[in-house]
């Protein structure tokens, strides 16, 4: 039975559930819902919640377990001696291929589960029949390889019977067991509560373990790779010069310096803009005005981060080369860390805008009625009360920003280049720590090597920097607002 | 229904700050205020009582040009400061401001040191020449708002920490470091307790000592026990206005009358 049909089942059978116990709990008090602890749905969803959710919870274990298990049973059949862990590895994968095969060839020839049993690996027309339903075999079959095959599949169809009998077998142990449960001083409402309280958990678990996973796969990479190259190599060296050969120059601080030039160019030009935006918007704009205005600059945000690197690539570097840098003697590439920089900025402002647009609205009426009341002009209460009270929230969108600038590699790739350089020079080629996670990722190179690997380690390094940027805004948001509310 | 002769012979023409003349508010569609006239006397507390929604506070605004921060609401009549009116186009409604301070039903002191608050009316209308002379307003006017004593000693903390009554007289000290000429006040005990309102009636009484004083208040003990003028708002309407005392004891208009004695409210 596949997967959906027997969750339709399942679910079916929480329906039920739902509807045999909501009709129980009436029955129980003779059909006053007043006698009842809890609404009489609330009685419904706690069997509904007893059937659906262990059957679906031993589902997700069965299909995460299953095939390691299959797997393993399968493995013993073709592991001999003196035959190494990866031939082993690409005899399991052609096992894996002819075992669906098989099934596929079953399901398009009309052949009986006898007929399959007769195929051996001699018969000459195999390899062709099994290409006919989509499955390339490389090499003739081998017959330990085909009889795994075959054992696999007979597994695989055992296992699906026993998954199918077991989870409906829960699912009504589940709704026998709920529906016994319900009597008039029955606390469903509280059950109810314990699942929507379980939901959220885990949700929020998700999230979590979703970071530290993410992290530790990052350290364990960056572990393996300064196995392979001096860590003090990484982080000292000021040159970039990734190798094919191996013997390449690893240091990290050119990307780090562009990464963080062209950061502090963008936020140079989104900070300004944006927030000016942000006042006008939320002090000076009428609300006609405002309601046209706010959408057209968040449509800036919307723009993928691809286009704006044409644009730095196509108009934005051409035009600063030839009306700045060459007149000014400062460089000939239209590539530059001031291109991606400005472009970059641009994308930012809709976040600067946007968010401090929100904080200066939420700063309450009575600072300005009580700044007007002494006599102050609009910009003198902006400048000295709104301003300041809405710092706090102001310095979040301001680091919100930072952490994209920091994360944003096509604008980087288009407009500043590939190259790793340590210049002051605005004018000249630079590249980030992300432009380059991915070019070393995308490369020929065999995986297990340090230019491949390093990726891991700048990877790692960029989510340190994000890290201390975030602390560093939760702490400057925590202090104000201690000090003004 | 209410004799504007009868007014001028109560108060008698030289002491008149404020005359207002027929002055009508609207909020969108919505009179809020109907042929008000009325004349606010200088060095007195003047107390606007009446029901909810019955206009005082949308008079009350009207008198230092609050209203004009609100797009919808339009006024029409004459309110004069001095003889001037305050509605002329050569006046920069900035300007009254600073002449006539307002302090809030809520207190709000900005997200700024006690010592910034009280200074800030002063270095935005440049009253102080220096520091020592802007340290001489902070004290003056704390003292004015009988705060001093109690915060001397730690003016550059936040004004957000001090207690609910402190703050808004932290606020009245603030609206008096500008040397107003009226300061008025939109129900300033509202939102404290019994013994920070009392503290506040207290320094409202000293407060007419140097300014004209109009205070909008629900209560009708606190009119009576801070102001010397008292008008009653009704549904728009200026129903009476006369001297405090009168206005509790004999009422002429049944309105009054009824309101005072709890029946309307």
């Amino acid at each position: 039975m596949s997967i959906g049909l027997l969750l339709l089942i399942v679910v079916g059978l929480g329906v039920i559930g739902y509807i045999l116990g909501r009709r129980r709990a009436l029955a129980s008090v003779a059909g006053d819902p007043r006698k009842l602890h809890s609404l009489p749905s609330q009685y419904g969803q706690s069997v509904f919640l007893f059937t659906v959710v262990p059957a679906l919870l031993l589902l997700i274990v069965w299909l995460l377990a299953a095939p390691s298990v299959i797997d393993g049973q399968v493995r013993g059949t073709v592991t001999t001696d003196g035959v190494s862990q990866s031939e082993i590895d690409l005899k399991m994968a052609d096992v894996g291929r002819i075992s669906d095969g098989l099934g596929a060839l079953m399901a398009a020839n009309d052949m009986s589960e006898d007929d399959l049993t007769a195929l051996t690996p001699g018969d000459s027309d195999l390899r062709g029949q099994l290409a006919a339903v989509g499955v390339a075999v490389g090499a003739d079959v081998e017959p330990a390889v085909f009889e795994a095959a075959k054992h696999k599949r007979s597994l695989t169809n055992s296992a699906g019977l026993i998954r199918t009998v077991l989870i409906l077998l829960v699912a009504l142990a589940g709704l026998a067991y709920a529906m016994t449960r319900i009597r008039p001083d029955f606390r469903a409402r509280n059950v109810s509560e314990a699942v929507v309280k379980a939901l959220l958990l885990g949700s929020s678990l998700i999230a979590i373990l979703t970071t530290v996973g993410i992290v530790l796969s990052l350290i364990f990479e960056t572990m393996h790779f300064f196995r392979l190259y001096p860590a003090k190599d990484f982080f000292l060296s000021l040159t970039w010069n990734p190798q094919f050969r191996g013997g390449s120059d690893l240091g990290v601080w050119p990307l780090i310096w562009g990464t963080l030039y062209v950061s502090f160019i963008a936020l140079l030009v989104a900070v300004p803009i944006g927030l000016l935006a942000a006042i006008y918007l939320a002090e000076y704009a009428t609300k006609r005005v405002r309601s046209v205005a706010k959408p057209l600059i968040e449509i800036l945000a919307g723009i993928p981060t691809i286009v704006y690197g044409l644009f730095a690539l196509i108009t934005v570097g051409p035009m600063l080369r030839d009306y700045f840098a060459q007149p000014l003697g400062l460089g000939n590439s239209s590539s530059s860390v001031m291109t991606a920089g400005l472009v970059m900025g641009i994308m930012l402002i809709p976040f600067v805008s946007s968010l401090s647009d929100d904080i200066i609205n939420s700063v309450p009426q009575s600072m300005r009625d009580g700044s007007y009341g002494l006599g102050a002009t609009k910009s003198e209460s902006i400048k000295q009360v709104i301003l300041p009270a809405a710092l706090p929230g102001v310095v979040g969108a301001v680091l919100l920003a930072a952490s994209r600038a920091i994360g944003e590699t096509m604008i980087v790739v288009l407009g500043a280049g590939a190259a790793a350089k340590l210049s002051m020079n605005p004018f000249e080629a630079m590249t980030t720590v992300t432009v380059k996670i991915v070019s070393q990722l995308t490369g020929d190179t065999e995986f297990a090597s340090p230019e491949t690997l390093v990726a891991f380690a700048l990877g790692l390094t960029l989510f340190v920097f994000t890290l201390g940027l975030n602390v560093l805004a939760l702490y400057i948001v925590r202090k104000y607002r201690e000090q003004y509310e | 229904m209410y004799d504007t002769k009868r007014v001028e012979s109560i108060v008698g023409q030289d002491d008149i700050k404020i005359s207002a003349r027929k002055v009508q508010v609207y909020y969108g569609d919505k009179h809020a205020i109907k042929d008000v006239d009325v004349d606010i006397l200088d060095k007195t507390v003047t107390a606007f009582i009446g029901p909810s929604g019955c206009g005082k506070s949308t008079f009350l605004r009207c008198i230092n040009r609050m209203n004009d921060t609100i797009p919808i609401a339009r006024i029409e009549g004459q309110i004069k400061l001095d003889g001037e009116d305050i509605y002329d186009k050569r006046v920069d409604p900035v300007q009254l401001r600073a002449r006539v301070g307002m302090v809030f039903q809520k207190p709000n002191p900005f997200p700024k040191s006690i010592y910034d608050n009280v200074a800030y009316g002063a270095r935005i209308h440049g009253l102080a020449r220096n520091k020592a002379e802007l340290d001489e307003i902070i004290e003056k006017s704390l003292r004015g708002a009988a705060l001093w004593n109690e915060v001397k000693d730690r003016l550059n903390e936040p004004g957000t920490g001090l207690s609910g009554g402190q703050q808004q007289r932290l606020c009245i000290a603030r609206a008096v470091a500008t040397s107003p000429e009226v300061l008025l006040m939109d129900e300033p005990c509202s939102a404290l307790d019994p013994i920070a309102t009392g503290q506040v009636e207290e320094l409202i009484d000293q407060l007419r000592q140097e300014f004209s004083v109009v205070i909008v208040t629900h209560s009708m003990q606190q009119a009576a026990r801070v102001s010397q003028k008292t008008a009653f708002f009704h549904l728009g309407n200026l129903v009476e206005y006369g001297d405090t005392d009168d206005i509790f004891t004999k009422p002429r208009d049944t309105r009054t009358e009824a309101y005072i004695s709890g029946r309307i409210g």
